[in-house]
């Protein structure tokens, strides 16, 4: 009992320390080193911004939600129906699953600017956008994770002349469920930044605009007040899904371990 | 009763097993011992209808074994690695029923559990049980999935020899009860003779039956049996054709080495 308060205290405490450290040193440099307010504005004055105009980065902030949920659901679904086609149909893989390895390394935030061009300036490009960065980890880790199971469990199955889709439910999908978590993650927090990027290509509303346009109006502090938000927001939605798997994981009865 | 005739199972570079025919009545008890890669597991998989034969035909009461498969008639036991890690024992041992179409019975899937000796275990996941326990979960599930015909392959594989004798002796007891048709393959000769009615000797690459021997041994068999001088004969059979036949095949694999070489240096 006593160790673990003793972790738990130390959890706490050296985490909160290195920030406390950090946030003097950055108040030390801002404020005794006298930076200008514009290159470089007080932990304080951060806050003060935050708290001055709440409204502001929730406003903001929910339109960026908006479009990583939009999007992100779109992608996921794809990703998944896709990744289930690759794992079952031979014909499909040998032919899509090449493609989806090479372009893995394409960055798929230099497409940004060809949606522009195709779908304008609203926020399905947004939407577009977030499903397409969302989808690429989510269909390879889930493709592989389908063939995770052992053989002998889809032979257990067919021995009782179980069909396809009880295999997929029953024995694939459990197995795959680590990898499928792993891809989601990933795909969470490419969402915010697909969700970002997007704001700027676009430049419509939301916490990368906010950002957009602290920068050409030189305000760092509502820069860095929409960066604490966005910080917020990926926090959660990575949280989320780390929630989920641990209830699936309790639900399906198996240790939390990983 | 099981039927086959000529079978063969070819894959790509390998023949598993040759013109293999073999009957097996109602009720038996076949175990099929044999040297790792002779083909054991490929004519269990052929038998239960998971490997289609290149040539030849395998019949199950009359009909193809995909029938039997259809009517929860085959219940196999693997050497390992086959329950469902997030569901109980118990819950392991109705699911397979329910898959297979029938209305699992709580109550008779309990009483299995018990007469496996996992009283107390049906709540348990696999990841608390140990190896023996797991197997006899899996032996359990296939006893509720009401087959008359069971088919497994080295259970006890993985296994402790006081466990695989205990073991041994509660499937030999279920069986003759049951009076299920049993197919059990094993690496081990005693397990094989101490199991079995009838023993398949097989050898080989690709793989044939040997041999075909009637045990005679006294019922019940329990660990007596063991010393018993039958059974220590029956043994020592077995094993000296398991010898023998592995000795003819390395002596025929050498001669058409050894031609093979000649006919190289005639040909330089
Ligand atoms: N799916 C497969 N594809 C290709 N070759 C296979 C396949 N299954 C089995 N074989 C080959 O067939 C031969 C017989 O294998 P099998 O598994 O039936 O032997 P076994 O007697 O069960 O061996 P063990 O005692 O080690 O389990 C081996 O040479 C093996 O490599
Ligand atoms: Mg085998």
């Amino acid at each position: 009992m006593t160790t673990r308060i003793r972790t738990l205290a130390g959890d706490v405490f050296f985490p909160t320390a290195a920030l406390a450290v950090a946030a003097l040193c950055w108040w030390a440099v801002a404020v005794v080193g006298d930076v200008p307010a514009f290159v470089l504005p007080a932990p304080g004055a951060v806050v003060a911004r935050l708290v001055g105009n709440p409204t502001l980065y929730v406003h903001n902030a929910w339109y960026t939600l908006e479009k990583v949920l939009y999007g992100g659901s779109v992608g996921i679904a794809a990703g998944f129906l896709l990744a289930v086609l690759v794992a079952y149909l031979p014909w499909f893989r040998t032919a899509v699953y090449p493609y989806l390895v090479a372009v893995r390394v394409l960055p798929k935030l230099a497409v940004a600017p060809l949606l522009l061009i195709y779908l304008g300036t609203g926020t399905e490009t947004a939407v577009v956008f977030v499903a397409l960065i969302t989808f690429f980890p989510l269909v390879l880790s889930t493709a592989a994770g389908l063939e995770r199971a052992p053989s002998a469990h889809r032979d257990l199955l067919r021995s009782v002349d179980a069909g396809p889709l009880e295999r997929i439910v029953y024995v694939d999908l459990p197995y795959a469920l680590p990898d499928v978590f792993a891809g989601l993650k990933q795909s969470v927090t490419l969402a915010v930044v697909g969700a970002v990027v997007a704001e700027w290509v676009i430049a419509d509303r939301g916490l990368g605009f906010l950002i957009l346009m602290g920068s050409e109006n030189v305000r760092p502090d509502v820069m860095l007040a929409a960066l604490a938000v966005l910080l917020a927001l990926g926090l959660s939605l990575y949280g989320t899904v780390v929630l989920v798997q641990r209830g699936v994981r309790r639900w399906l009865g198996l240790e939390a371990t990983g | 009763m099981i039927d086959l005739a000529d079978v063969t199972v070819r894959f790509d570079d390998v023949t598993a097993i040759e013109d293999v025919d073999l009957r097996i009545d109602d009720g038996e008890f076949v175990t099929v011992v044999g040297p790792s890669g002779c083909g054991k597991t490929t004519l269990l998989r052929t038998i239960g209808g998971l490997q289609t034969p290149t040539t030849g035909r395998v019949r199950i009461d009359g009909k193809p074994p995909a029938a039997a498969q259809a009517g929860a008639d085959l219940g196999f036991v693997f050497q390992r690695h086959t329950l469902f890690q997030w569901k109980t024992a118990l819950e392991n041992v109705t699911f397979l029923r329910r898959l297979a179409g029938e209305e699992p019975d709580e109550t008779d899937a309990r009483a299995l559990l018990e007469t496996m000796g996992l009283e107390g275990f049906a709540d348990a996941r696999p990841a608390r049980l140990s190896g023996g326990m797991r197997q006899r979960v899996a032996i359990a599930r296939a006893l509720h999935l009401g087959a008359d015909v069971l088919l497994m392959d080295e259970p006890f594989g993985e296994l402790d020899e006081i466990t695989r004798d205990e073991l041994g002796v509660e499937i030999r007891d279920v069986w003759r009860r049951e009076r299920k048709t049993v197919v059990f393959v094993t690496h081990s000769v005693p397990e094989a003779v101490f199991l079995a009615d009838r023993c398949l000797v097989v050898c080989g690459q690709p793989g044939r039956i040997e041999a075909d021997y009637e045990i005679d041994l006294p019922e019940p068999r329990d660990a007596n049996v063991f010393g018993s001088r039958a059974f220590q004969e029956q043994v020592a059979t077995v094993r000296r054709t398991l010898h023998e036949a592995h000795d003819r095949d390395r002596e025929r694999d050498l001669g058409r080495d050894q031609r093979r070489e000649r006919d190289r240096g005639r040909d330089r």
